[in-house]
């Protein structure tokens, strides 16, 4: 069989891998525009003030020779710009033509552009691959006040990783906290204080309108009125699927590729993964895209088997983040602020703790501040949707853990006989 | 694949599972230096206490490990004797693998001066029976299939 993957991230490695666990015969070709293995998206802010650099093994997805290990073919530095479902194949942009027996679109998602004027001037970045990384790296050294739009995961963690580095931070977001769908207002004064404590500025409630210069930026005007003096700028407003590709070939899309419980979309030769595909959310009750990495692993992983015939079922999955700002660890998931759900909550000495429930004992979402290694376990209950009611009562205790569970519950559980 | 067998009723909340996994983890694998001289590892095996109940928690070493699905650079993987073990030369401490593990038993080590490091059981690799094990005097901790 031929199966030809577009992207190379981590849904096209996780699918790699899965394929060569099962089959060593199928020819695998992965085709790329990045002209890099796959590397650790997370990692770019820390590329960006050199943290780390691109010839350490950390930043990598996967250790050297794994296309050579997994027996792949790498087409990389090429982009796709066109699939044929009809005959089967795909066009690069060198006029080459691939053709598939099975392709799975893994091909992620691009930086969302909001409507600004002025976001063709010099110094005006973005941050979701290596070349934005690369391009705002090499200028930094011409940017002395920053102006960072959005305050969502790459906004906030380049503007503190921009502030490390002693540069003039003022980080704008529309809404009225910053991470505002992963945290609710007391998980985001955590952040609050921890972004002033490092001297960034930090406007909330206003947006972006233009930005002024006349070859650099100069100028950032917000929509308040007021405007700020800054020679950089860097646009982290979200990311949306890059669905183009599959909407040309007349594939469903929506917000992204739509795939059924077995990744495979409305053609049934070609499959979706990671940040492209819109796939269940068992928290939200419907389809739609979460673009998170453990999903994207998932998601490639099962798309991959599905390829190979296993008829492996995707259960569905929620929005997850683990994020570190300056001294605060927060891990929160699914849905974190709501007035029609069963709220617990708890804070105290820099620890705060809080778990939403619906009306059938199910927990929804929780966040958890500083206190975090425990957080595993609550995934497990949002993700097997476990009555909660007879447990729930302990979920505050700063020293949660198996101690308060069940006996016989417990037992099993460590026992891995309920996975 | 043998993993460390939990069994509660016979722990008698003594610790011991987690001074041997600390000595195990130390740089001279001797007990005096690695709690007093050196830098003293974080125990992969934790006791809880609740009255009654007492018990030691371990990575459980999962065949479809949520941890590795999570790592966001390869660190957490599993070894050539199938354990799920950390990379620490290129773990970051982003703490996803935390975010995942279903049993909450990765611990975060931040001491370290630029990365922290996702700390877990290991299985002890230089030792064919894992310390916890040797070390428990009660048969709560066994090796056995699950």
């Amino acid at each position: 069989m031929k199966i030809v993957i577009v992207g190379n991230s981590v849904a096209a490695i996780n699918a790699i891998e899965a394929i060569r666990e099962k089959d060593k015969i199928s020819s695998i070709t992965v085709v790329s525009d990045e002209n890099y293995r796959a590397y650790s998206h997370p990692l770019l802010p820390n590329l960006v003030i050199g943290e780390v650099s691109r010839s350490e093994d950390r930043f990598y997805y996967r250790r050297p020779g794994f296309y050579e290990e997994s027996k792949v073919n790498a087409i990389l530095g090429k982009s796709v710009i066109k699939v044929n479902p009809k005959n089967k194949n795909i066009e690069l942009n060198n006029s080459e033509k691939v053709e598939y027996d099975k392709l799975l679109l893994a091909c992620g998602g691009k930086p969302a552009k909001p409507l600004i004027d002025g976001l063709e001037l010099e110094g005006v970045h973005t941050l979701t691959n290596i070349k934005g990384a690369d391009k705002l790296r090499k200028d930094l050294k011409n940017i002395n006040h920053c102006v960072v739009v959005g305050a969502g995961l790459i906004g906030s963690k380049i503007a503190e990783k921009l502030a490390k580095k002693r540069v003039k931070v003022t980080l704008v977001e529309l809404a009225r906290r910053v991470l505002f769908p992963v945290l609710d207002d007391k998980g985001a004064d955590f952040i609050h204080s921890e972004l002033k404590g490092l001297g960034i500025n930090l406007i909330l409630n206003d947006s972006v309108k233009a930005l002024g210069g006349s070859n650099r930026v100069e100028q950032v005007i917000l929509n308040s009125g007021k405007k700020i003096n800054a020679d950089g700028v860097v646009v982290a407003v979200g990311v949306s699927p890059n669905i183009d590709l599959a909407k040309d070939a007349g594939l469903k899309v929506d917000k992204g590729v739509v795939v059924n419980d077995y990744m495979q979309t409305s053609d049934e030769s070609i499959y979706a993964a990671g940040d492209v595909a819109q796939a269940y959310d068992i928290v939200y009750g419907a389809k739609r895209p979460i673009p998170i990495l453990p999903l994207a692993a998932k998601q490639g992983r099962i798309s991959a088997l599905n390829i190979l015939g296993m008829d492996v079922k995707y259960k569905g999955g929620f929005p997850m983040n683990s994020i570190t700002i300056g001294g605060t660890s927060f891990i929160s998931m699914g849905v974190v602020d709501s007035d029609n759900l069963e709220v617990l909550s708890f804070e105290r000495d820099g620890e705060y703790r809080k778990f939403l429930i619906d009306e059938d004992n199910r927990l929804k979402g929780m966040i958890l501040v500083n206190n975090i290694e425990k957080a595993g376990i609550f995934n497990w209950m949002i993700q097997n949707k476990f009555d909660v009611s007879w447990i729930k009562d302990v979920f505050l205790n700063s020293d949660f853990g198996w101690k308060y569970f069940n006996k016989a519950f417990r037992v099993l559980r460590l026992d891995r006989k309920i996975k | 694949m043998k993993t460390v067998k939990i069994r509660e009723d016979n722990c008698i909340f003594c610790h011991l599972c987690e001074v041997a996994c600390i000595v195990e983890h130390s740089q001279s694998k001797d007990i005096i230096k690695a709690f007093k001289r050196e830098e003293k590892p974080i125990a992969r095996c934790t006791v809880e206490f609740n009255y009654p109940v007492s018990l030691s928690v371990m990575c459980r070493h999962c065949d479809d490990a949520p941890c590795i699905e999570a790592c966001q650079n390869g660190s957490m993987h599993r070894d050539d004797r199938g354990y799920v073990v950390v990379d620490s030369d290129t773990c970051v401490g982003c703490w996803m693998c935390i975010m995942a593990c279903p049993y909450g038993v990765i611990k975060r080590d931040t001491r370290r001066e630029m990365w922290g490091l996702s700390t877990k059981c290991d299985f002890c690799p230089d030792r064919e029976i894992p310390a916890c094990v040797e070390a428990c005097p009660n048969e709560a901790l066994t090796l056995e299939e699950l």
